[in-house]
């Protein structure tokens, strides 16, 4: 018993101030259970300039089940893990409240970038590495916004779209005309 | 290997904030015990508490004695975390069904208009709390005898307070209540708040999330954004000095009322019942006829 119309309006109000927020939310499939949602790296930290996409599951219960988050933008960080994208956030399980949005949760997720929390990890490995030898772990971060979270290669870029169920031909025609930009291309195609 | 590691370690942080209740345990296992019960049971007399305790401490045997003086029925609720605001979601409606009393729900309507200005002010989003406060109004216009609508029976009533898709709406409804009213007097509600936590963080941790538990903080704030008295009496193991066991209660009454028929007279309409933990609602006995003649 998903409330479909509460996402619905969610997606409109994400709509609204996207330009000045950053943040994106974009059906993945036609029921709007699957969503991607989309937020800029934080400025002055190791993910700045880098765009990260999260998968979006909305369970049954939503609004009173938290929406299910993942990043599927691999990204280096204390309380997300590099293997699967599993964020460690608390608003995403037991601090979620109905009162709670698409995007405020995605707000959370971009503040946790800027904000990692080394004691309470995801990633063993990364924590202990932010703690013990911050400065490779910066390092680290940043070259994996580089390689994952920015100037993805026209096939990385197509085969995301096509993996988010939009057909190939129409994936690159709509890159085509967005100059190359894989996430106005996905705007496109999702308004389209 | 550095992979082997990780995946190992992703597995382990898989629940990660062990803080967390749900992987402790003893929580789920609370949990399953508690989701026996339905979120609001329904009435049992009084001797079903001494029952509960037969071989509980003299002192709270004492004070059942004294309740059963007073009090004829206890209705349980489940302990979810929401029972308080379950509890007084019944008591409420309830009283609504049998009083048939028109001028208290426009009374409270007002009042539920005052708490959705309070929200839009405070910044949150309409969708986000629209639908709970729309299924809350609806509740009271079933529960009220129409010009040719029959209201809803007993038997709807209970029926909705343990459907799932009303209940958890109508909790959810009072929770936004609760922390908007805190927020908006957050200067006053600020020095009950423990710890190094902000009003914000309050509402956010202990208020807006489902099945986060209530104390005078969150009462309060429900029964001045409401306007509805409630009396909470509370069963617990202590005793006064003088060596004489009474029972205590505390009425909590909105602020505002001033007005000496509402506060004065009679006793608040809602009763609950708190153990250490836990809100159930209490029955009073009706009132005595002996009574009744002195004062007449």
């Amino acid at each position: 018993m998903i409330d479909i119309s509460r996402v619905q309006k969610e997606l409109q109000d994400c709509e609204k101030d996207r330009d000045s927020s950053g943040i994106r939310v974009c059906p993945k499939s036609d029921n709007l259970t699957r969503l991607t949602g989309t937020i800029p790296g934080p400025i002055g930290t190791p993910y700045e300039g880098g765009t990260f996409q999260i998968d979006i599951t909305i369970p049954e219960g939503y609004p009173f089940e938290p929406p299910k988050m993942q990043f599927s933008t691999k990204v280096w960080h204390p309380n997300i893990s590099s293997q699967s994208g599993a964020i460690c956030l608390d608003v995403l399980k037991d601090q979620w409240s109905p009162a709670l949005t698409l995007k405020t949760a995605l707000v959370s997720v971009q503040a946790l970038l800027s904000a990692p929390e080394p004691k309470d990890p995801q990633d063993a490995v990364v924590a202990e590495q932010y703690m013990k030898n911050y400065q490779v772990f910066v390092s680290t971060a940043r070259y994996w916004t580089q390689t994952f979270a920015k100037n993805s290669s026209l096939e990385d870029k197509v085969k995301r779209l096509v993996e988010m169920g939009f057909g190939d031909a129409q994936v690159r025609s709509a890159i085509e005309s967005s100059g190359g930009d894989d996430n106005v291309a996905l705007e496109k195609l999702c308004s389209g | 290997m550095q992979n082997q590691n990780e995946v190992v370690k992703d597995d382990k942080v898989e629940e990660c904030g062990n803080s967390s209740a749900e992987c402790d345990p003893s929580f789920q296992q609370e949990e399953e015990e508690s989701a026996k019960v339905p979120y609001v049971a329904d009435k049992e007399p009084l001797s079903s508490l001494s029952a509960e305790y037969k071989a509980g401490s003299p002192i709270l045997l004492q004070k059942i004695k004294i309740l059963e003086n007073q009090y004829i029925a206890i209705r349980r609720t489940r302990g979810d975390g929401n029972c308080f605001f379950r509890s007084f979601m019944f008591s409420y409606l309830e009283h609504i069904l049998e009083s048939q009393d028109r001028a208290e729900v426009d009374r409270i309507k007002a009042n539920v208009e005052t708490c959705r200005k309070t929200l839009q002010n405070l910044g949150y989003t309409d969708f986000t709390f629209a639908d709970f406060f729309a299924l809350f109004l609806e509740q009271l216009d079933d529960i009220l005898q129409g010009s040719e609508e029959e209201s809803i029976s007993y038997e709807e009533l209970v029926n909705r307070s343990r459907d799932q898709s009303v209940s958890d709406y109508i909790v959810m409804f009072f929770r936004f209540v609760t922390a908007g009213e805190i927020r908006t007097r957050a200067e006053f509600f600020e020095p009950f708040i423990t710890g190094n936590t902000t009003v914000d963080q309050f509402c956010k941790t202990s208020v807006e999330p489902m099945g986060e538990e209530s104390d005078h903080i969150h009462i309060t704030a429900l029964s001045d954004a409401l306007g509805v008295a409630i009396r909470v009496v509370y069963l617990d193991r202590s005793s006064c000095d003088s060596g004489g066991v009474t029972v205590n209660h505390h009425d909590f009454v909105p602020v505002g009322t001033t007005n000496e028929k509402e506060v004065g007279a009679s006793a608040p309409f809602i009763t609950l019942l708190y153990r250490p933990g836990h809100y159930d609602i209490l029955y009073p006995k009706p009132p005595c006829k002996v009574l009744d003649n002195v004062e007449k």
